[in-house]
């Protein structure tokens, strides 16, 4: 059994040789790049390396899924938003965000551009797709990844403004989540066309750390619904932080997957989004795979499987300091339980 | 005697009637540091109620802008008495290098600002150099330093290893905070404190500092 096929059994609630292993974010390390020569900042912005990084995940450590882009720029940067190059320690690229100010006043009325998928850095990650479909093609699952409408509306008029409006004056972000959820829905559908096999959505202002659980369920959870309905491959949902008040309604969007931070009660994820959603997570980032060591990690990948967590992975992305014998010792553990 | 409606409003974010009432005091000449004492106890129990998980991050982001405008509102009455009340220790506050998240920050400066501590908060994606700067300057005692992500979390530790490095370790305390930050990282790079939120954050300054 390949890794794909590995994957799509247990999307589709069969049997596997063992327990699946991959990351639903950003994958890329410091270690990776040097074995992949493929490094920041042009592993960001130019499709073919950034396809040679992605495809490190699964040559180098043995992830069942490779997976684009390893930042969350690309639709703000597209709707208008101006980037800004990841600034790390001295020497070492970090990972790009958005620059101040917002392009857009919450009183304003957004634009989606007819030329959208031109825009920006998209070509080069649609790209990247293209190349790791003919690299990888049938063995290894295709992960491209999306922004949720929240979060894409907090970098179109910034954090404060989209924060208060969702406590007082809820109505004047639905202009922007329209745009932001076409936003990620054309993305999406995109690197569909080019390969892409899943879609993973992150969506960190749509965490309870960010927003009331109330805002979740009431303005942004009928936009998810939307827009994982037009997306017709599996789908998975991450939201970071502890999502036990919201999980509910995660289970709701149409997500054939959530991605968990470790801080989920995953028994009360299984009992309030039943039996046939998949869990996919177990693995601190910052805490455990990048300050820990190889058995420490083996450790929580054998309480995150006895927990209930069906897809083992790191719960957020990868910090790219993280040491590839900890991310080795993940699919140690994966393969023991088979 | 404190005027509840009003702490009422403060504690719920409710800018209109916080706003109308305040107005409402300064036409009839109440005494504005009265108006202050009760706008602070609003603060504080939307700290609480945040603290509980009876309010999330929105009602106090929009709590904080309302007091800060309902203190602009009293300044031209209050003149400078209210930025001349004693301070405590100094703090300086920074999120680091890279890193453009600050309203956590932002709300650990209200909440030391409300128990009387004399906060400098140098914004975001300040590098090391500028923080040292700053050290030079203003003499803190506590430097808080804020970090979002992993990527941006080990300016925290290069902050530490500069210190060291310029014998400068033993003039502050360093207190750091954010998403991915633990106890565990803390101790690992030799902070002094963790902030697990901005009222942990100000908890733990206030320990720091022996109260």
């Amino acid at each position: 059994m390949n890794s794909k096929e590995r994957i799509f059994s247990v999307l589709e609630h069969r049997s596997a040789d063992r327990i699946a292993c991959f990351c639903a974010n950003s994958t890329a390390t410091y270690e990776q790049m040097d074995k992949a020569e493929a490094f920041w900042p042009e592993g960001h912005e130019k499709g073919e390396t950034m396809a040679r990084l992605a495809l490190a995940a699964h040559s180098v450590i043995g992830f069942d899924a490779v997976r684009v882009p390893f930042c969350q720029t690309f639709e703000a940067v597209a709707l208008g938003c101006k980037y800004k190059l990841g600034r790390g320690i001295e020497g070492m690229e970090g990972i790009p965000g958005i620059e101040e100010p917002p392009p857009y006043d919450i009183e304003d009325t957004p634009n989606f551009p007819d030329d959208f998928l031109a825009r920006g850095l998209i070509p080069e990650l649609l790209k990247a797709v293209r190349i790791l479909k003919k690299e990888v093609g049938d063995k290894v699952a295709i992960v491209a990844g999306i922004i949720g409408p929240l979060t894409i509306t907090g970098a179109l008029v910034g954090m404060v403004p989209m924060l208060k409006a969702t406590f007082k004056r809820p109505e004047k972000l639905r202009p922007f989540l329209e745009v932001a959820e076409q936003a990620g829905t054309t993305l999406a559908n995109a690197l569909i066309d080019e390969g892409a096999d899943i879609i993973v959505c992150e969506d960190m202002n749509a965490s309870p750390d960010v927003i009331a659980p109330h805002t979740y369920k009431d303005i942004e959870l009928a936009y998810q619904k939307r827009q994982f309905a037009a997306i017709q491959v599996p789908k998975i949902l991450h939201i970071c932080g502890n999502v036990d008040l919201i999980v509910e309604w995660m289970g709701l969007t149409g997500a054939d997957i959530l991605s968990v931070d470790p801080k989920l009660n995953t028994r009360l994820a299984r009992e309030k989004c039943g039996q046939n959603i998949i869990l996919m997570g177990g693995v601190d980032t910052a805490k455990t795979l990048f300050m820990e060591n190889p058995e420490t990690v083996r450790q929580h990948c054998e309480a995150a499987v006895a927990d209930g967590i069906q897809i083992l992975a790191p719960g957020c992305t990868i910090p790219p300091e993280t040491p590839t014998e900890n991310l080795l010792a993940m699919i140690d553990a994966a393969k023991v339980h088979s | 005697m404190p005027d509840e409606k009003l702490i009422e409003a403060v504690s719920h974010a409710n800018d209109d009637i916080v706003f109308d009432l305040v107005e409402g005091k300064l036409e009839s000449d109440e005494d504005p540091m009265l108006v202050l004492d009760d706008l602070t106890e609003g603060m504080k129990l939307l700290g609480k109620r945040f603290a509980s998980g009876e309010a999330y991050i929105p009602e106090v982001v929009y709590g904080a802008e309302t007091f800060s405008k309902a203190i602009d509102m009293l300044r031209p009455k209050l003149g400078d008495l209210v930025d001349k009340r004693d301070k405590k220790e100094k703090v300086l506050m920074a999120t680091v290098r890279g890193d453009v998240h600050d309203i956590g920050k932002g709300l650990v400066a209200t909440f030391l600002d409300l128990a009387g501590y004399e906060v400098i908060d140098l914004g975001h994606d300040i590098p090391n150099e500028q923080i040292f700067e700053a050290i030079e300057r203003e003499n803190p005692d506590v430097v808080g330093l804020s970090a979002l992500m992993t990527t941006t979390m080990l300016q925290q530790r290069e902050f530490i290893n500069d210190l060291n490095l310029k014998g400068m370790r033993d003039l502050v305390k360093v207190i750091v905070g954010g998403a991915p930050i633990t106890q565990g990282w803390a101790d690992q790079i030799g902070a002094d404190a963790f902030g697990a939120d901005a009222l942990d954050g100000r908890r733990k300054i206030d320990l720091l500092l022996g109260y």
